[in-house]
């Protein structure tokens, strides 16, 4: 029997992102016990406080022997769980995008990194909208190092940052932060908000973009790095609606993958539930997981990596091959298009990016540090 | 901070007895885009053919480097267990100006090396500043008798002929120190001027 931990939060400031792992884990567990796979998930929600995650990180590993967990959506959480899986040599499981600039042998990373996401937004972005943009982020690493990433690739291009904002998880009131982008007039707005700011600056320029058409989304769209299907209605009904966002899975994909997830899940959650990256990947890698597990014939870590190597296996990203040198899943780069009813129209993709969290290939044979003998 | 420190194509030297943990470091450090060399023995003396040092605090031997701490010829990070003040002194005389602690966590492995490069960076800076700034100490007298021989050959005052002096300096893409040394060696009439 293999003990899966889920650890997330489906309450607080990302439920929503939180809800949508939760019930893809959920889903893809279903699945196992209805294939008579030998899986035992133990689930604890952690409520979005980072103390909680530890403590229920400690009661999965110690209480319930889980040593695979899959889990933590926010950076800080997942750091938060690292040292604990280190030390009782554990493997997580973290399926989200986030900043890059780690690589640790007890993580599977499925989630995507920079390369996967903010690099190929840009080179989309800048010849089409300019290289003037606004920065706007979560005030925690995920928008820090979000937008400093950003203004280095700005800086490269020749362009400049008019502006960069950050604003707490919680923080709805943003007239303020608006006036300054209607002021600066940007090229576009890149968006590393969380949660309730989230949405109020969404809501905010959709009515600045009433107001003047330059800040329509034609003209001068937002675009984020995690907003997905699981938030729009959080957003609001259309609210959103022609404004950009960067996913390695949109559930309009039209794979024979994709289509008979969405069967199933209509089957299971009834019709008209959408897919999220969130839900799409939590169940991704239960399933690898479980897969894996079984064809190590063991729980232990190196053993079920080790397994994780060799072809890519079929998934609703496309072929998913987890590196085992950086333990990152190549993962393809999608740019959708908010549909008024809360979907995503795909208008560009890329196939799968090998995943390079420290950056290394951006930067390969040209000395960017004046390391000297 | 304007670019992402990276490490791609760079050269490690890890002074360590091989074990596990040294395995794990040499898996990061590629992963950072180095390539690795593990060795517990001395470095040659002169320039080593790497960008960057990590050596066992621990267990290193005054020899085990080539350099002491001033001299380092590239930046050094200790790997250390032990608290002992006598193995933290030992790191910082062979330069050391990052730890990354035993058992060693692979996220502290990117930072140490980004830390220990840029200190590594500054205080080499620093260290050229410095001795350019005791040159010119130095070179004061000089420069006090260039302005009194312009003074004397120009009759001007002294603040004409400091600045005579610097423009001269500046046309000819040199010190004023050297410029100074030539006038007063009665090699430089200053032939560009007035």
């Amino acid at each position: 029997m293999v003990k899966i931990g889920v650890l997330f939060s489906t309450t607080g400031p990302y439920a929503a992102m939180g809800r949508d792992c939760w019930d893809g884990a959920a889903f893809a567990v279903a699945e196992l016990a209805a294939e008579g796979a030998a899986v035992e998930p133990v689930f604890v929600d952690a409520h979005g406080d980072p103390a909680r995650y530890l403590d229920g990180a400690r009661a999965l590993i110690r209480d319930a022997g889980c040593r695979q967990i899959v889990g933590t959506i926010t950076s800080l959480a997942r750091k938060e769980v690292i040292p604990l899986v280190e030390k009782h040599d554990g493997l997580l499981w973290y399926t989200c995008p986030y900043e890059g600039f780690e690589a640790n042998e007890n993580v599977v990373y499925t989630g995507a990194c920079p390369n996967q996401h903010l690099v190929p937004l840009f080179d989309y972005l800048i010849p089409r909208h300019g290289d003037r943009p606004y920065l706007v982020g979560a005030n925690y690493v995920w928008g820090w190092e979000m937008n400093r990433l950003a203004r280095e690739l700005i800086m490269e291009a020749g362009g400049e940052v008019l502006g960069e904002r950050y604003l707490p998880f919680e923080e709805t009131a943003v007239e303020r932060l608006v006036a300054d982008v209607a002021a600066r007039r940007p090229s576009f707005i890149l968006n590393n908000l969380i949660g309730p700011a989230s949405y109020a600056f969404l809501r905010a320029v959709r009515d600045l973009g009433r107001r003047d058409a330059a800040f329509s989304p034609e003209r001068c769209p937002v675009v984020s790095c995690d907003l997905t299907e699981c938030e729009l209605e959080a957003v609001g009904p259309g609210v959103a609606a022609g404004q950009l966002a960067v996913a390695s899975y949109f559930d309009s994909l039209a794979s024979p993958e994709n289509l008979d997830l969405k069967r199933r899940v209509a089957a299971h959650f009834g019709p008209g539930r959408r897919v999220s990256a969130f839900f799409a990947g939590a169940y991704t890698a239960i399933r690898m997981c479980a897969e894996a597990v079984a064809a190590a014939g063991s729980d232990e870590p190196e053993a079920v990596r080790r397994a994780l190597a060799g072809p890519p296996r079929d998934s609703v990203f496309g072929p998913l091959r987890i590196d085992p040198r950086t333990s990152h899943a190549a993962l393809p780069f999608h740019l959708g298009r908010i549909t008024a009813d809360g979907g995503f129209d795909i208008v560009a993709s890329r196939p799968a990016i090998a995943a390079d969290p420290y950056l290394v290939g951006r930067h390969g044979g040209r000395p960017r540090l004046r390391l000297v003998r | 901070m304007r670019s992402t420190p990276s490490f791609a194509g760079r050269r490690a030297v890890v002074l360590h007895r091989p074990d596990p943990g040294i395995e794990r470091l040499t898996r990061q450090l590629e992963r950072l885009g180095l390539s690795v060399t593990v060795a517990w023995e001395p470095i040659g003396a002169g320039a080593p053919e790497c960008d960057i040092v990590l050596v066992d605090a621990d267990q290193g031997w005054s020899g085990l480097l080539p350099w002491d701490g001033a001299a380092a010829p590239v930046p050094v990070v200790a790997l250390l267990a032990s608290e002992a003040p006598g193995r933290i002194a030992w790191a910082m005389e062979q330069g050391a100006v990052a730890v990354i602690a035993k058992p060693i966590a692979a996220s502290a492995v990117y930072p140490a090396l980004v830390l220990a490069a840029a200190l590594y960076a500054e205080r080499r800076d620093l260290a050229e500043r410095m001795a350019r700034l005791e040159e010119r100490v130095r070179m004061r007298p000089l420069v006090h008798a260039g302005v009194r021989a312009i003074m004397a050959a120009r009759k001007v005052d002294e603040e004409a002929a400091y600045r005579l002096l610097r423009e001269t300096a500046m046309r000819r893409r040199l010190t004023m120190e050297h410029v100074a040394a030539g006038i007063v060696a009665g090699a430089e009439p200053l032939p560009e001027v007035g």
